[in-house]
């Protein structure tokens, strides 16, 4: 069961509507390495994690990005507020503006919808919590080419917030791989896959 | 290696191959107060890895921040903890944020409005449909 809570993680108050940002700042909404993917990837695996650390680390990043989502939305949002058809065509948001006007659409930057081909479950605690580990570098290095493109203050301040929480979920998986690895064979730790032969 | 460096935690001196590492974070660990953690997106100096050395500026107090900045520390130690359950400093201090998360929910919400529908407890009357809603750009000290 989830409650929703009516406040962000952290605040978001973007003075100038800026489409053109929102064009690329969307991929982190609906992207191949964005919040979408990355709650329903750890949503999706906790179930076959055998251990309780890794079910409650799951759970509750998973449910941290589910925030994220929300604050990511709320960028974009903000960024496609009271915008004229000259502001549309000439930051290039026609494309996006023609099938969602300015609603907020799960894509990618590039236009491909969210997919869940660009996450996986795979039901094994090593593979999973690998797959994990790179999500969070991945989703890092989207927040740093974000920076790269983004001279406004006001989300930029947001991308790096989000950007810092990749950093802290990364080590978390990390040490949630180690408290696994300890419970597995020492001299074999592939010899079975401990999310299937119980 | 300075034990206290909180940039550095513990590798197992012998282990199996063919696996990844990360080093677990050490107990006692330095941390931030409560406001700056929230605009460094992480309670720990030793985590904090900022894109080009830039870092966010302190965000301005309002009942909002203040809440949020509480609701942050508990939700960085939940994930800690999620790791660490055997750290009992970590959760005494996660007792403390708890207490005061409960506090400052209760002040916000007398204050600006509900934060959960559960907040509407003894309302006079159906407050939930009130702004502000999170997404839309406010700049009050509710917001």
């Amino acid at each position: 069961m989830f409650v929703y809570e009516k406040k962000l993680q952290y605040p978001v108050r973007i003075k100038n509507p800026n489409p053109a940002l929102a064009k690329f700042i969307i991929s982190q909404y609906g992207g191949p390495d964005g919040e979408l993917g990355a709650s329903m990837r750890y949503l999706s695996q906790r179930y076959a994690m055998p251990y309780p650390e890794l079910k409650a680390l799951l759970t509750d990043i998973g449910t941290e990005e589910l925030g994220h989502l929300e604050m990511v939305a709320a960028v974009i949002h903000q960024l496609t507020r009271k915008m004229s058809d000259e502001e549309i065509r000439k930051a290039g948001f026609d494309t996006y503006f023609v099938d969602h006007t300015a609603g907020v659409y799960p894509t990618a930057a590039s236009g491909f919808p969210w997919t869940a081909a660009s996450m996986q479950v795979k039901g094994d605690v090593i593979t999973d919590l690998s797959e994990d580990m790179g999500a969070e570098q991945k989703a890092r290095t989207t927040y740093d080419n974000i920076l790269r493109l983004s001279d406004d203050p006001d989300v930029n301040n947001v991308m790096r917030y989000l950007r810092e929480r990749e950093v802290v979920h990364f080590q978390r998986f990390g040490e949630a791989l180690r408290l696994a690895m300890e419970k597995m064979d020492q001299k074999n730790l592939y010899a079975v896959n401990p999310a299937f032969d119980r | 290696m300075n034990r206290n460096d909180s940039g550095f935690g513990s590798l197992p001196s012998y282990a199996p191959l063919a696996a990844a590492y990360v080093p677990m974070q050490e107990n006692a660990a330095d941390r931030y107060e409560a406001s700056e953690a929230l605009s460094r997106g992480t309670l720990f100096p030793g985590l904090d890895l900022p894109f080009m050395n830039v870092v966010n500026d302190t965000l301005p107090a309002t009942p909002m921040t203040e809440m949020m900045a509480i609701d942050f520390v508990a939700d960085e130690l939940e994930l800690y903890l999620d790791t660490h359950s055997d750290d009992l400093e970590a959760f005494a201090m996660y007792q403390t944020f708890l207490a005061l998360r409960q506090e400052a929910r209760e002040r916000y919400s007398r204050a600006c409005g509900p934060v959960t529908q559960q907040d509407m407890l003894g309302a006079e009357r159906y407050t939930w449909l009130g702004n502000p809603w999170p997404w839309e750009y406010r700049t009050g000290r509710e917001a």
